[in-house]
């Protein structure tokens, strides 16, 4: 039998004693009254003065009474007519049923307290401005939740949290391959306590379904941006009540999903602010879909990306009619897309606006279709293909002197292409060509075309030839003549280059080249780069040359002298050593931002103080793999230089 | 109400109720309709022998109709209603916890309101642990979890 010590002290709202029936509970380690008299350990004994029953195993029960036996209902009139924001935090933190009640309650079924007659009047105007916040709440707060962290607490915590601090703005929810814990139960919570969301981005959350997207459908009707991301179970069910309820979507993109034609007909037929949308990856949708979100969205939408689909020729023809408004457009991986749905896109004429398009792995784009497009979109000012393996120079050069819009080109891993096309296009180009990028093209040999030349290309001010292992010297030479208004050139991995190739390619820009890239380059010497700061130094500004083995100190001599503008260098892995770094130092009107000197086994301890100096100036500093370079040299450098970042 | 009535029903007509520990009481109409399900039953005319109330007993279903019969009294002011109320709501949880649930259960707006009110003033000002002491509640999230919550809701936390 346990006996009762009478202890004296109110009993009314008893705030000592033992309030965990079970005393071997972790939660025994929180905090206890100041009541308690803590030389007598929690346990079964209680200090209670009200009489209670011995009835057996309900003596637990029976000793104190808990608001615990309350119904949830009953719950949910008690903390509607909680104050305020603060009060509903403070419950929210109290127990997990508190949480999960209190995160169920919508924003407009909360009271607004003026009738209590329990208020003083000072808190009556609290109150009130309270609840003025909370009507006028702009949704600005943002919150990201991953991996092991998105949890339905957390969800529930926001959705207490935010509601009168602002209102949630922004959610997104990235779960992981382990086992998730955010489903419908916290997406609700989130909808009911935060309709001023206007964001929400969920990625890779599979137990997550139609119940959770229903209930922010019902209640979140400023939604903007939807991001389905590997949702599996969320289905058309739940888009259809999107599409219905938030008439303010602008953005969406649906990827791995479930998603199928109808969901996209509801979307096209009901938001008519729907200015960008893309679809990765979701095999349920096909041309029907496609093209009844194309038809009837035609005047408002502005950026298409379509990828992985199971789409045919007419997809590409009704873009074509429809897509009036559409200015960036991009494909990426439609095998069921052949050479006459890009010609039919492109003789629509209703790509008008287009000014960006992008396409990878297509097997649609060929001369033919890639002409049609050159010519029915006479707007364009971006093109970008990767992976198109059945372009020929044939159709590259067509379709440069159709686009006579264009100003950037890029191209990558388009094998059929040879120096041939490069050269045609940069000929045939339209006007106003600034920018022209080849990237890993196989194709690109190093063949002496030996053209005579009508007239160079004066409008390209950027080249970039990168990784194309043919290219040499010869190609190299002949874009100099073509391009001689170059600014930024970008030459790096092409490793077949010699001086021989770069030099007259140096001597032909008339104007003052600003950003030079050549690493990887190996073949290349001292002699490239004091004929790059002689000719150009006055204007240049960044200079790349990591890789590139030959280069010396020389090198740096010749740029110290010559460069004032210079902010940005990459030495990494040349043949520089503390010399080379000294004499940069000592440079007038130097006033170097970036240096990278990873990996130059040369530069010893003894550069120090030239380090030191060039650091009155530096933001950035590369010295990893400066094996030559001791910790504490590099602790000395931290210490001194606090302005500067540095890696080691 | 229904208007077909003599005009003495109003006044004469008594309801039965029994309560689930079986006691019995007799409340006049006019009292017992400050509850919306007695408010129905009378309207609907069933209200033949005594309705029993298995959810309240008979400590709780004796104040409660004390409430009602003190908020049907049209002579009383409101002054003195209000001064009523307040003494009447001022008792130990237990007592408070029966009093809510009954007002839920038979749908008597005003005395829900004012039970509510009770606990939530009882809540107000109050940090989580505190209110946890108050009310008896047990604290069931993982340290984590509660790093959670606490993250989210600092700012009216506190130090």
């Amino acid at each position: 039998m346990s006996k009762i010590f009478g202890f004296s002290g109110n009993g009314d709202s008893c705030t000592g004693g033992s309030i965990y029936p079970n005393p071997k509970e972790s939660s025994l380690f929180l905090p206890l009254g100041h009541r308690v008299d803590v030389y007598f350990p929690p346990c079964k004994r209680s200090r209670i003065r009200a009489p209670f029953v011995f009835s057996g195993e309900r003596f637990e029960q029976k000793k104190r009474a808990s608001i615990e036996v309350l119904p949830d209902e009953c719950f949910f009139e008690i903390f509607r007519r909680l104050p305020g924001g603060q009060e509903r935090s403070a419950c929210a933190s109290v127990s997990k049923r508190w949480l999960t009640l209190l995160s169920n309650i919508c924003q407009d079924e909360f009271c607004s307290n003026s009738t209590t007659g329990y208020l003083r009047p000072e808190e009556k105007s609290i109150e009130n401005k309270a609840e003025d916040q909370e009507i006028e709440t702009d949704g600005y707060l943002t919150r990201s939740l991953e991996g092991k962290k998105a949890t339905d607490v957390r969800l529930a915590a926001i959705a207490v949290g935010t509601a009168s601090r602002g209102g949630l703005g922004k959610l997104l929810i990235k779960g992981s391959s382990s086992a998730c814990r955010v489903t419908d139960v916290g997406l609700k919570a989130i909808a009911r306590g935060c309709p001023s969301l206007k964001s929400l981005s969920l990625w890779n959350v599979p137990s997550i379904g139609d119940e959770g997207l229903f209930e922010i459908a019902n209640r979140c009707h400023l939604l903007e941006k939807l991001d389905l991301c590997q949702c599996p179970e969320v289905s058309d069910k739940a888009v259809l009540a999107i599409a219905k309820n938030c008439p303010n979507l602008t953005d969406l993109t649906l990827e791995s999903c479930s998603i199928g034609n109808e969901g996209l007909q509801a979307i096209g037929r009901c938001c008519s602010n729907l200015k960008s949308i893309s679809i990765k990856d979701c095999p349920h949708i096909g041309d029907q879909g496609i093209a009844s979100l194309l038809s009837s969205t035609s005047y408002v939408l502005t950026k298409l990306k379509l990828q992985a689909l199971n789409i045919t020729d007419v997809s590409l023809a009704v873009l074509g009619h429809y897509g009036k408004a559409v200015t960036d457009l991009v494909l990426i991986n439609l095998p069921n897309v052949s050479e006459r749905g890009f010609w039919v896109m492109g003789s629509g004429l209703g790509l008008q606006k287009l000014k960006s398009f992008s396409v990878t792995s297509c097997r649609g784009v060929t001369d033919t279709g890639l002409e049609a497009v050159g010519k029915g979109c006479p707007n364009l000012k971006q093109l970008c293909l990767r992976k198109c393996a059945f372009l020929s120079n044939g159709g590259l050069v067509s379709f440069a002197k159709a686009a006579g819009s264009l100003e950037s080109l890029q191209l990558e891993e388009c094998h059929m292409i040879t120096q041939v096309g490069l050269f045609g296009a940069l000929l045939n180009c339209g006007a106003k060509l600034k920018a022209l990028a080849m990237v890993n093209c196989l194709g690109m040999k190093d063949l002496n075309v030996g053209l005579h030349l009508p007239s160079p290309c004066n409008s390209l001010r950027s080249l970039s030839i990168r990784h194309c292992p043919g290219f040499g010297n010869a190609s190299v030479a002949m874009l100099g003549k073509l391009c001689p208004q170059l600014l930024h050139l970008d030459l790096s991995g092409l490793q077949g280059i010699t001086d021989a190739g770069f030099l007259p390619l140096l001597e032909s820009c008339e104007a003052g080249l600003v950003k030079v890239n050549l690493s990887g380059c190996v073949n290349l010497t001292d002699k490239v780069v004091s004929s790059l700061a002689e000719l150009h130094g006055w204007t240049l500004e960044m200079l790349n040359l990591d890789g590139c083995r030959k280069i010396s100190d020389a090198s740096l001599v010749a740029i110290a002298d010559n460069c004032p503008l210079l902010s940005d260098l990459d030495v990494s892995k040349c043949a520089v050593t503390d010399c080379g770094i000294a004499a940069l130092a000592q440079a007038n009107q130097f006033n170097l931002q970036i240096l990278s000197v990873s990996g130059c086994s040369l530069v010893t301890d003894k550069s120090l103080p030239a380090l030191e100096k060039l650091g009155q100036s530096l933001l950035g500093l590369n010295l990893q793999h400066c094996n030559a370079i001791s910790i504490s040299t590099v602790d000395l450098l931290v210490d001194q230089l606090w302005r500067c970042d540095i890696l080691h | 109400m229904s208007s077909s009535s003599s005009p003495m029903q109003s006044t004469g007509r008594k309801l039965k109720l029994k309560s689930k520990d079986d006691e019995t009481f007799e409340v006049e109409e006019a009292v017992a309709v400050k509850s919306q399900i007695f408010k129905y039953m009378v309207e609907d005319g069933v209200s033949n022998g005594p309705i029993p109330l298995p959810n309240v007993n008979g400590k709780t279903l004796a104040r409660v109709l004390q409430w009602c019969q003190k908020h049907a009294d049209p002579t009383i002011t409101e002054d003195e209603l209000n001064k009523y109320d307040a003494g009447f709501i001022d008792v130990d949880q237990a007592v408070l916890y029966d009093l809510l649930m009954a007002a839920n259960y038979l749908n008597i707006e005003e005395l829900l309101k004012l039970a509510c009110m009770r606990v939530a003033d009882m809540i107000k000002g109050k940090s989580p642990d505190e209110i946890r002491r108050t009310f008896n509640i047990k604290n069931d999230f993982t340290p984590e979890e509660e790093e959670e919550v606490r993250k989210e809701n600092a700012w009216a936390l506190g130090p």
